[in-house]
């Protein structure tokens, strides 16, 4: 197979070498052959005539002596390439439609498929990562460190919380992101530090030694990449961490940015003993050849003696392992999977198009084809020729596709949701290219076939009869095209429906009041330093001295909250209320707890239903007070009125310092805006006993400044004119939070929209170029008409009914069709039915308009048509 | 003259594979040996030597090598390779068997 395919491919390519051989080797044959029979004793002219006789023709021994070599099948591809450049640089209209066409499909369809490629199908970035799992549910360290000792199934585990640390001895002081974990997370992932080393057990421990691992970003934005940076030390709430490690560059953590590691017994000795605070992500390591069934078993009774040993913090508490990838893409796969179906429907599209523009190509060549094919060109040969035609347009398609990907790739990223924000590896690589140029090629193959096969069929001497334009002429390609357009029409209705949906839900979401007003608000994070605000008043002190200066500035107002809307932190408690009969523990109800200071209701612009709302006068050494919203009053006062009543957090150990119910506030929007609303309790910073609520974000409403960057300097030197060792971090207007929220919902839309559009143009280019090419061919009947007397509205109506019927046709396949596909997006929808009439009705009526839009320009040429000209054309 | 013979399809590659068994030689004398071995009774045109070379070196059962020929000018030697010596054996087995089996049949039916 080899030595066959070398020798012929030397034959072809050192095509004159070959060819000179060849004409020496015949040459020496004749020569020995006359010496023979001149040593016979022949004459010299009657020996060359005798030599010549034997010999033979010359031309066609060598042409025998080619094929023997094999050489024909190259040399015919070759030609059929030529001929094929050459067709379509005489017909560039054509040319140009078709490949963009393709492009566009395999362009879309390929930056989809990177993307799909590196989130949903490319490994994590950690060694043996199908054994790497995580708990469902976050736990506190203590039970870490007992299913670690207990279990039989799991190699490593560790867990993980984000805290935000103040880097103080920078030009500014400035918070940094700190994962405060415990030894055995890093060892779980599996990533070895660049530089020194990770942290060990044994200073993973109450009184250990302060010293951190750092993130090669950190290192290289902090400390400018110094090379001798083991062993330099920082100060990081006050107190001095030595790095020991830096970690590569590729390396994160599955889910939370991070700048530096701590062991979370030296920076945060006061949470770190308490079985309870459960707020550690946690990930595990599968022993070898455990499955995930296997593991689960044995976490979930380690769970159960943990519920029987401590009722009261783990008596409800499950433990569920998911695999880590799952977990990771979960959120995110449903709508990538629906935007690979919608890219193939374009892709199907695109196809369809591709097929009928060479359908038509091939009827209007049908004759070349019958003429040569009567010249004894087989059947083969000619479907091997439109083939390699189709092939040629199909992989000029692909190249163009390929640029169009990269380029909507970096478009795709840039309008990064969250999750795909992970996902840092998303590119394209040798498989894509291998994909690519796997779909254009069958693409080409399938789609030339198709039609080819129409054109050649058939009886010569009847399509010769034909004379060219004839009415039967290739009744095979007009249903062919036919159905091709309505196909298209039905694909495209159903993405304009899906498009259509996303953007009702998106419109419907964005219109979800998010219980305040958002515009003008300035926001930003402060946290205080426990080493000087450790006790509530110092704290208070600094709170309410910020606020007077900064509410003392013309034309601004200001508050304080510890967790704001759409910031993506969350604190909840359990909750009693005063008078009702004690739950058991551990069973208590839940409600979101947030501090405020200064007028927050006000300066948010929430509306206080009842009672009022919380003022500077609710201070300590007062009467303690709280603000309810709406939802909490649902579920705890359905029938009462809660003004009054007396609410605490569920307490064991100490006595309820009981606040009283002042006001009711309107439900906020704390998550995301599709999220129904939290039970919420507000209640004064100054009359909280929790000291350990340091932080706060600075809320600030500024009429049409709220973005100016002078307010933002203003409130800088306010806060440091307090404390110079107080960073100032995410300064963030709270429009940009909202817009943070919907960024996966628009997303959706976006790329949705963009594909429907693209279908859209498709199916338009698709039935104009049908309604053209019919018209040219009626062109005649057309004629006929209109020497009968038929008025251009009536041709125009003629032509455009045509149009809709083909395009009616399928665009009611399509309302079908959508009507049962456009389930699979209910969980992307937001309060909006996958059959919602409106979006059908509108979207319909769109896509029919497009198509008659399509068909005018056609049916406008039709009524031009001169019935003198047209009746001679035959 | 003896009478000529039409060659039996396929024959033709078969004693062009055994010519060369002994040695390498050129297409002329590969026509005069064939004509002289069967006293003059085939003998092999030009016209279907030379495709006929070219098809057994394209399926690598025979290599070719510029060279001498015997009068001292430039001329294109064919040998046999290892594939074209299996070639050889397997076709001269299946020509043997055939023509025991096709002289059985003429004497006995």
């Amino acid at each position: 197979m080899l030595t066959d395919l070398l020798y012929r491919l030397r034959s072809l390519f050192r095509r004159e070498t070959v060819e000179a051989e060849l004409d020496e080797e015949l040459r020496f044959h004749y020569q020995r052959q006359m010496e023979k029979l001149m040593a016979s004793g022949l004459k010299r002219d009657e020996a060359t005539r005798q030599a010549r006789v034997e010999v033979g023709g010359q031309e066609q021994l060598k042409e025998e002596c080619r094929d023997a070599r094999g050489v024909q099948l190259f040399e015919n591809s070759l030609r059929d390439l030529r001929y094929s450049l050459r067709m379509l640089r005489k017909s560039p209209g054509f040319t140009v439609v078709a490949v963009l066409t393709l492009a566009l499909g395999i362009g879309a369809n390929t930056a989809i498929f990177s993307v799909i490629d590196s989130v949903l199908l490319s490994p994590l970035p950690y060694p043996d990562p199908a054994r790497l799992v995580t708990l469902r549910q976050n736990d506190s360290l203590r039970n870490i460190d007992d299913i670690l000792h207990q279990t039989k199934t799991l190699a490593h585990g560790g867990g993980v919380t984000i805290e935000r640390m103040d880097y103080t001895g920078g030009p500014e002081p400035v918070q940094i992101r700190a994962a405060y974990v415990n030894a055995g997370l890093l060892e779980t992932l599996g990533i070895a530090p660049m530089l020194g080393r990770l942290l060990s057990p044994d200073e993973d421990v109450k009184g250990g030694p302060h010293n951190m691992v750092i993130t090669h970003r950190f290192w290289q934005e902090f400390l400018s990449g110094d090379p001798n940076v083991l062993g330099r030390s920082l100060t990081l709430n006050g107190n001095r961490y030595s790095v020991i490690g830096v970690m590569p560059a590729s390396f994160a953590l599955p889910e939370d940015e991070t700048d530096i590691f701590v062991s979370l017994w030296v920076a945060y000795p006061e949470a770190a003993p308490f079985r309870g605070v459960h707020f550690m992500h946690t990930y595990w390591r599968l022993s070898p050849g455990v499955t995930l069934e296997q593991a689960q078993a044995d976490i979930s009774g380690i769970a159960g003696r943990l519920a029987q040993q401590y009722p009261d913090t783990e008596g409800k508490r499950q433990k569920t392992l998911v695999p880590l990838h799952q977990w990771l893409v979960g959120d995110i796969r449903p709508a990538l999977l629906v935007l690979f179906g919608a890219v193939g429907l374009v892709f199907l599209i695109a196809c369809a198009n591709f097929a009928g523009l060479l359908t038509a190509r091939a009827v209007s060549r049908r004759q070349e084809f019958v003429v040569r094919a009567s010249l004894g060109a087989g059947r083969s040969r000619l479907l091997v020729q439109a083939i390699t035609e189709s092939v040629v347009l199909s992989l000029l398609g692909g190249a163009i596709g390929l640029a169009l990907a990269k380029w909507g790739t970096s478009l795709l990223v840039s309008l990064k949701p969250a999750e795909l924000d992970r996902f840092r590896g998303i590119q394209m690589d040798g498989r894509l290219f291998a994909f690519i140029f796997s779909i254009s090629l069958l693409t080409g193959i399938l789609f030339g076939l198709i039609p080819a096969l129409g054109a050649t069929s058939g009886n010569a001497a009847d399509a010769l009869k034909e004379s060219g334009r004839g009415n039967t002429a290739g009744k095979f390609s007009d249903a062919f095209r036919n159905g091709l357009v309505a196909t298209e029409f039905a694909l495209a209705l159903i993405l304009l429906v899906a498009a259509g949906l996303m953007i009702k839900g998106f419109t419907r979401l964005q219109s979800v009041s998010p219980g305040f007003n958002p515009s003008d608000l300035m926001t930003m994070h402060l946290q205080l330093p426990i080493t000087r605000y450790d006790k509530i008043p110092q704290q208070t002190a600094f709170r309410r001295e910020l606020l007077t200066h900064l509410n003392g500035l013309p034309g601004v107002q200001a508050a304080m909250v510890t967790d704001l809307p759409f910031g993506g932190n969350y604190l909840d408690h359990r909750f009693a209320v005063d008078g009702r009969p004690p739950v058991p523990v551990g069973n208590e109800p839940v409600v979101q707890t947030l501090s405020v200071m200064g007028d927050y209701f006000e300066v948010m612009q929430i509306p206080i239903l009842a009672g009022r709302g919380l003022t500077e006068m609710d201070r300590e050494n007062q009467p303690l007070v709280a603000v309810v919203s709406e939802e909490l009053v649902r579920r705890f006062f359905p029938n009462e009125n809660p003004l009054g009543a007396r609410v605490d957090f569920a307490r064991t150990d100490e006595p309820h310092q009981w606040m009283t119910i002042v006001g009711v506030a309107r439900d906020v929007k704390h998550g995301t805006l599709n999220e129904p609303p939290e039970a919420t309790m507000y209640a004064p910073f100054a009359q909280s006993d929790e000291p350990w609520r340091r932080w706060m974000s600075l809320i600030v409403r500024q009429r049409g400044l709220a973005r100016s960057s002078g307010l933002i300097a203003e409130v800088k030197q306010q806060v440091w004119a307090i404390d110079n060792q107080i960073p100032v971090s995410e300064i963030r207007s709270m429009e940009d939070w909202m817009s943070v929220s919907l960024a996966r919902q628009r997303f959706n839309m976006v790329l949705l929209g963009l594909f429907a559009g693209l279908a859209m143009l498709l199916a338009a280019v698709g039935i104009y170029g049908t309604m053209a090419y019919r018209v040219s061919q009626r062109t005649n009947e057309i004629g006929i008409h209109i020497a009968l007397g038929a008025q251009g509205a009536d041709v125009l109506k003629l032509v455009l009914g045509d149009g809709a019927k083909l395009a009616l046709a399928g665009i009611a396949v399509g309302i079908v069709g959508a009507a049962a596909i456009t389930r699979v997006m209910a969980s992307l929808l937001f309060e909006v039915t996958p059959t919602d009439p409106i979006t059908f009705v509108l979207t319909t009526l769109l896509l029919a308009t497009v198509a008659l839009a399509a068909c005018y320009l056609p049916a406008r040429r039709a009524t031009r048509v001169d019935p003198m000209v047209a009746l001679r054309y035959e | 003259m003896p009478p000529r013979i039409e060659l039996p399809q396929g024959t033709l590659d078969l004693l062009i594979l055994r010519c060369l068994a002994n040695e390498a030689q050129h297409g002329w004398a590969i026509s005069e040996r064939l004509q002289q071995i069967s006293k003059d009774v085939l003998r092999v045109q030009q016209g279907s030597l030379y495709p006929a070379l070219h098809r057994l070196e394209r399926r690598g059962w025979i290599a070719a090598k510029w060279g001498a020929s015997e009068n001292n000018r430039r001329a294109k030697f064919y040998s046999l390779t290892r594939k074209g010596q299996k070639q050889l054996e397997a076709e001269r087995e299946a020509w043997e068997a055939l023509t025991t089996a096709v002289a059985q049949v003429l004497r006995t039916a």
